[in-house]
């Protein structure tokens, strides 16, 4: 079997391009009514009815499919195998994490991606152990989306855009930028194709796989899982950006060099 | 910038403030003192909650032990009404106290019918620093095959003592999540408090 050519930009250009098709607008509540009006903005979802029916289509295609094989995925796999896959995918996603990194002026986080980079693919056999975090450099998430976010740029309104779930035009911005800084997205070549295609299937899995008992709590406790999802979402990334604002305090000291006082 | 006057001022306010407790008001400054009782308090509850998720009981026996801390450490009926938000005052009187009974229902369940899950938890003390409504209380979860995650406690010191008013989950707020599932459930349901009354008993009877 053939496959076709991995254009993930097609793919996406074409997904961002049907969303406005289904186009609707949320309606305000009357302006006398400060408080929904207040509520109205904080929740700052201007197109849910448009949002409401990705994530409807999200959300079938989650129970058909991808739920289905995480669960399959989890039970097959012993779950060294698990962390193993998940390091492995976690280290191709370095060099994108090292722009981040520098890009928000961050060092010491740079050069602990940098580490982690260089320690778990040779030692760590093409990151199959993390060997690193022993050594003192620990794990850390950042993408463009952050460095925009640190850069002053607002997030706006929210956004669930199809098959990728919860955004925001900035994240979503910041997704693009990603793509386009990892260098896997510029290979090309019928056995890239199979790596590039291997990598989303096996990335999704991981994802999903860890979130299973997070999910299936939230379908079976929120009344409106919607509401719910868009809130962790916002929660979650005010959090990292947080984070990320606070400064550039990890060591790359390695654990065990002996500090010198 | 501050003038030396405004600093006096603001010290004389905490210092009356940590005073207020005594006469039933709740502080809005938590002081030194505040930060350690909220630390110890919390201490206190995530030892004895560990102590239950890993403990040898049979399970009815842990549900039971984990409401009573549930009862005796979280201000159940402020949290209810944080999550009802403006919708609270809309309600009848009637409408509020079947609100407070189902939300103490299901909180109960959500938190019992985890315990399970739970097991081999580990929960350390990690920072505290004062909030303008309380003091947050940092700790660690280590769970067996997950890596380390933050986990803060929000803690009120009112009249009662202290008590814990939300759980801060990786950044992410218990009762923020709740309060912007209710407001837009009983959005969608014509701003009517009864739907969610009634969606809150079908949970209830689950």
């Amino acid at each position: 079997m053939r496959l076709p050519p991995f254009r993930p930009l097609h793919l996406l250009a074409a997904l961002l391009l049907a969303t406005p098709l289904l186009q609707g607008c949320a309606t305000p509540p009357p302006a006398d009514d400060k408080e929904a009006m207040e509520e109205f903005r904080q929740t700052n979802d201007p197109a849910e009815p448009t949002n409401r029916a990705i994530y409807a289509v999200n959300n079938a295609l989650d129970v058909m499919i991808l739920e289905p094989a995480a669960r399959a995925y989890r039970g097959l796999t012993p779950a060294p195998v698990r962390s193993s896959v998940h390091n492995i995918l976690s280290n191709l996603g370095s060099p994108v994490r090292l722009a981040a990194d520098m890009a928000q002026g961050k060092p010491r986080l740079a050069g602990d991606t940098l580490m982690r980079m260089v320690i778990n693919t040779t030692v760590g056999l093409g990151g199959v152990f993390d060997v690193a975090t022993d050594w003192g450099y620990p794990h850390h998430d950042n993408g463009a989306g952050t460095t925009l976010a640190v850069w002053g740029m607002e997030e706006g309104p929210y956004l669930v855009l199809p098959i990728f779930g919860p955004s925001n035009p900035r994240d979503t911005g910041g997704f693009l930028t990603d793509m386009a800084l990892d260098p896997f997205t510029y290979t090309s070549g019928p056995s890239w194709s199979i790596f590039s295609y291997s990598r989303i299937g096996a990335t999704a899995l991981d994802e999903r796989e860890r979130h299973i008992d997070d999910v299936d709590q939230i379908r079976k406790q929120a009344l409106d899982s919607y509401a719910t999802f868009r809130s962790l979402y916002r929660q979650h990334r005010a959090a990292e950006i947080a984070r990320a604002r606070m400064g550039d305090k990890s060591w790359t000291k390695p654990a065990w060099f002996a500090p010198s006082r | 910038m501050l003038s030396r006057r405004q600093i006096l001022t603001a010290m004389l306010a905490a210092s009356a403030a940590l005073a207020l407790p005594r006469l039933g008001f709740a502080q809005s400054v938590a002081g030194p003192d505040a930060v350690r009782q909220a630390t110890d308090f919390v201490g206190g509850v995530t030892g004895k909650l560990v102590g239950i998720v890993n403990g040898g009981a049979a399970l009815a026996e842990k549900q039971r032990a984990l409401q009573a801390i549930v009862d005796a450490s979280v201000a159940v009926d402020d949290v209810a009404r944080f999550c009802l938000g403006r919708f609270w005052r809309i309600a009848t009187p009637e409408q509020q106290k079947d609100y407070l009974r189902l939300f103490r229902e299901v909180l109960t369940t959500n938190i019992t019918g985890r315990v399970g899950d739970y097991a081999g938890v580990k929960l350390t003390l990690s920072r505290s620093q004062p909030r303008e409504d309380g003091v947050m209380v940092g700790t660690t979860l280590e769970r067996p095959n997950a890596p380390a995650s933050p986990v803060d406690w929000l803690v009120e010191i009112g009249a009662g003592g202290p008590k814990i008013v939300d759980v801060i989950a990786e950044g992410t707020s218990l009762r923020l999540t709740q309060r912007s599932d209710y407001a837009s459930f009983i959005a969608r349901n014509g701003n009517n408090v009864q739907a969610l009354i009634d969606a809150m008993k079908q949970q209830a009877s689950r």
